[in-house]
C-alpha cells in the first residue's frame, strides 16, 4: 500500500502542470463554500449579538426589519423621526421600566455618530447580557459642561489612533470625503468602549443636546451664510431635542411586551412602531434565507464541476499512461491496484485542492474581517471551523474519492495486452 | 390588524349569540394547534394542559358589562370604542389560575422569542396562537407564559411550535399591573409534531 501511494506521488507530480489546475479549482471551490458558510453564520451571531435585554425598539412607522437595521444595525436611513412628546408618553406607560432614546443622521468618517443620554451605557447590553465596558475614560458627563464630550467604540479607537483626550470633529451626514463638517464644534474624545464584535464598536457616541447644539446654525439643511453661532455660545440656546430617531425600551415584566407594542402601534399622536428586536430579526432571516441557500446551491455546484474537472483530466491521462499502467502490470501489479493508484491520485489532488481551499477561506476571513467590521461592525472569527465547515469539508473530499474511482474503474477494465499493445 | 368589525368582537368576547356557546370563554381563537389525546399520564410526569386552564373556572370577564346591549351599539359609535378600550383592560387584568400555580406541566404553543444568543433561546414567550404579535389584540396576562428554559434551545425562531415542560410558576417580583401572568423553567422545550392523521 505504501509503495502505491508511492507511486501514486510520484505518477502525479509527473504531470503536475495539469494537475496543479486541476488543485486550484478544487481549492477555489472549496474557499467558496467555507468562506461563505462562515460569512453566513458569523454574519447571523453577529446580528443576534448586537441587542440583548431590550425589550422593543420603537421608531417611526416603516418595515420591523428597517428599523431594527438603522436603529441597531446602523446600516440604511431612517423614514422619519419621532417626536420627543411621543418618546416620553412611551416613558410614561406603566409598564415600561426605561426608555434610550437614539438619534442619528450625522457621521464621522464613514462611521455613525449616535445621539443618546448617560442612560445607554447603563441599559443598552449585547450578547448574552453583557453590559458596555470602558476600555479607558467614561462616559460623556450629559451636562452643558460636557457638551462637546464623545465616547467611541473599540474600532474607531484602533483603526483612527483615537485615545480619550482627541479632538473629533463630525460630518453632517454620511461620507467620508467631500462631506459637510461641523468643523466650528470640535469634540473631545472622553472615553473609549472595550471592543463588543457588535456595531457599538463602530459607533462615535454624543449626547442628544450636542447634536442639537451643531446643528442649531444648520436651521436652513446648510449653513446659514453670514449666520455662525460660536461653539461656546451654543450653550445658551435651548438644547432640548425635539426628535429622534429612534428609542430602545425595556419593560419591568416581558410578559407586558404586547399591550406595550400595541399602546404604541395604536399612539394616536403619532404613526409609530414597536418591534420586539429577536423577532424582527427572524423576518429578516427569512428575506435573507433564499438568497443564501442559493448562494450555497451555486457554490456547490462550483465543486462539482472543479472535480467533474479532476474526473476529466485524470480519465484523459489514461490514454497516455496506458503504456505506464501495462507495465506495472507486467510486473506483477493485479488489476485492483491499478484501481487503488488512480483512485489514491485522485484522493490525493482532492485533499491538496481542498487543504489549500481552507487556507484560502481562513485567509480571506483575516483579510475580510477588518472590512466587515468596519463596514458592519460584524467580526469574522478566523477560529475554529463549524460543524458544518468541517461537513462541507468532508463532503468535498469525500466527493473527490468517489469521482476518483471512475477513472479506476476504466484503468481496471483495461486489460494486459491492451496496454502492451497500443494501436498508435 | 384586520378590520374586524367592532360589533363583532365585542360580541364575540362578551360570549353573545351572535357566536355560538361552544365558543371557549377565553375568546382564544380555535388557531391554536389541536391537542393530540391526551394519553394516561406516567406518575411524576408532567400533565399535559389545555390553553382554557389557564384560566381560573371562576373567573368572569364579563362582570362588568353584563347590563350593556351592544347590539345597539353602531360601529361608528365612540362608545364602542371605549367600552374595546375598556375591555382590553380587563383582559390585561386577567387572573393566573391557582389551581394550576406549582404544577409540573406541558403545554404546546407558538415561540416569540426575547433573548436569541448564539447558544440557541434563552427567554422567549409562549402564546397559544400565531400572530400574536400584532395582526390581533395581545392575548390576556394569563394566556402568555414567561419560558425560561433550563438550557437554552437552539433551532427554534419565531412563532415556531414547540412543546414545553416544566413548573409553572408565578413570579413574586411582580409589578405591572397586580398578575403578570405565567411563568415556566422549562426542563424540555421540543418542536411540536403533528400526528399523521
Amino acid at each position: 500500500m505504501k509503495a502505491l501511494l508511492r507511486i501514486a506521488v510520484a505518477s502525479a507530480l509527473n504531470r503536475r502542470g495539469t494537475l496543479a489546475l486541476v488543485v486550484l479549482s478544487i481549492a477555489l471551490a472549496t474557499a467558496l463554500l467555507l468562506g461563505l458558510e462562515r460569512l453566513r453564520t458569523d454574519i447571523r451571531a453577529g446580528f443576534a449579538q448586537s441587542v440583548s435585554g431590550t425589550d422593543l425598539v420603537v421608531g417611526a412607522r416603516t418595515s420591523p426589519v428597517q428599523l431594527m437595521l438603522y436603529a441597531v444595525f446602523r446600516v440604511g436611513g431612517a423614514t422619519n423621526n419621532v417626536s420627543m412628546d411621543s418618546i416620553r408618553a412611551v416613558e410614561a406607560h406603566r409598564a415600561v421600566a426605561w426608555v434610550v432614546p437614539l438619534s442619528l443622521g450625522d457621521s464621522h468618517r464613514g462611521r455613525p455618530v449616535l445621539g443618546t443620554t448617560t442612560a445607554y451605557f447603563e441599559r443598552f447590553m449585547y450578547g448574552d447580557r453583557q453590559p458596555l465596558a470602558f476600555a479607558a475614560g467614561r462616559p460623556f458627563a450629559g451636562t452643558l459642561d460636557g457638551l462637546y464630550e464623545a465616547v467611541i467604540g473599540a474600532e474607531i479607537a484602533q483603526a483612527l489612533g483615537y485615545a480619550p483626550g482627541a479632538r473629533i470633529t463630525l460630518t453632517h451626514g454620511g461620507g467620508d470625503t467631500l462631506a459637510a463638517e461641523h468643523a466650528d464644534k470640535p469634540f473631545t474624545v472622553v472615553g473609549v468602549l472595550a471592543r463588543t464584535g457588535t456595531p457599538v464598536d463602530r459607533t462615535v457616541h454624543v449626547s442628544l443636546e450636542a447634536l442639537e447644539a451643531i446643528h442649531l446654525d444648520w436651521a436652513g439643511g446648510a449653513p446659514i451664510p453670514g449666520v455662525r453661532i460660536p461653539a461656546e455660545a451654543a450653550r445658551k440656546f435651548d438644547l432640548a431635542p425635539q426628535q429622534v430617531t429612534a428609542a430602545l425600551v425595556g419593560l419591568k415584566n416581558r410578559v407586558a411586551v404586547f399591550n406595550v407594542q400595541r399602546f404604541v402601534a395604536e399612539y394616536e399622536a403619532e404613526a409609530l412602531l414597536a418591534v420586539l428586536p429577536a423577532v424582527a430579526l427572524d423576518e429578516l432571516w427569512q428575506v435573507v434565507g433564499p438568497a443564501e441557500q442559493s448562494l450555497l446551491a451555486i457554490s456547490v455546484l462550483v465543486a462539482v464541476v472543479s472535480l467533474a474537472s479532476l474526473v476529466a483530466v485524470v480519465l484523459a491521462g489514461l490514454n497516455e499512461r496506458r503504456r505506464e499502467l501495462a507495465v506495472l502490470r507486467a510486473v506483477g501489479a493485479g488489476p485492483r491496484h491499478v484501481l487503488l493508484l488512480l483512485a489514491a491520485e485522485g484522493a490525493l489532488v482532492t485533499l491538496a485542492g481542498a487543504l489549500l481551499g481552507a487556507a484560502v477561506a481562513a485567509a480571506l476571513v483575516l483579510g475580510a474581517g477588518p472590512l466587515l467590521q468596519r463596514e458592519f461592525g460584524i467580526t469574522l472569527s478566523a477560529a475554529a471551523p463549524t460543524v458544518a465547515q468541517w461537513g462541507l469539508f468532508g463532503a468535498v473530499v469525500a466527493a473527490g474519492m468517489l469521482a476518483s474511482l471512475v477513472p479506476g474503474w476504466r484503468a481496471y477494465r483495461l486489460s494486459l495486452a491492451d496496454g502492451l499493445s497500443p494501436r498508435t | 390588524m384586520p378590520m374586524i368589525s367592532r360589533r363583532l368582537m365585542l360580541a364575540a368576547a362578551l360570549g353573545a349569540p351572535v357566536l355560538s356557546q361552544a365558543q371557549n370563554p377565553t375568546g382564544v381563537p380555535a388557531m391554536k394547534p389541536p391537542l393530540p389525546a391526551t394519553p394516561a399520564a406516567a406518575p411524576g410526569a408532567p400533565r399535559t394542559i389545555q390553553w382554557e386552564e389557564l384560566v381560573p373556572a371562576d373567573w368572569d370577564p364579563f362582570k362588568d358589562f353584563k347590563d350593556l346591549n351592544f347590539q345597539l351599539l353602531d360601529d361608528g359609535d365612540p362608545r364602542a370604542a371605549a367600552l374595546l378600550k375598556r375591555m382590553r383592560a380587563v383582559w390585561d387584568a386577567a387572573p393566573t389560575n391557582p389551581k394550576l400555580v406549582g404544577q409540573v406541566v406541558r403545554i404546546p404553543g407558538f415561540v416569540v422569542p426575547l433573548e436569541d444568543t448564539n447558544d440557541g433561546l434563552k427567554e422567549f414567550l409562549l402564546v397559544p396562537y400565531f400572530g400574536a404579535c400584532i395582526h390581533s389584540p395581545p392575548p390576556p396576562a394569563n394566556q402568555i407564559i414567561h419560558v425560561l428554559p433550563k438550557t437554552p434551545a437552539k433551532g427554534f425562531k419565531s412563532m415556531d411550535t414547540v412543546w414545553i415542560s416544566g413548573r409553572l410558576t408565578t413570579p413574586r417580583t411582580d409589578s405591572y399591573m397586580g398578575v403578570s401572568g405565567y411563568r415556566i423553567e422549562a426542563d424540555a422545550v421540543t418542536r411540536y409534531e403533528e400526528k399523521r392523521r
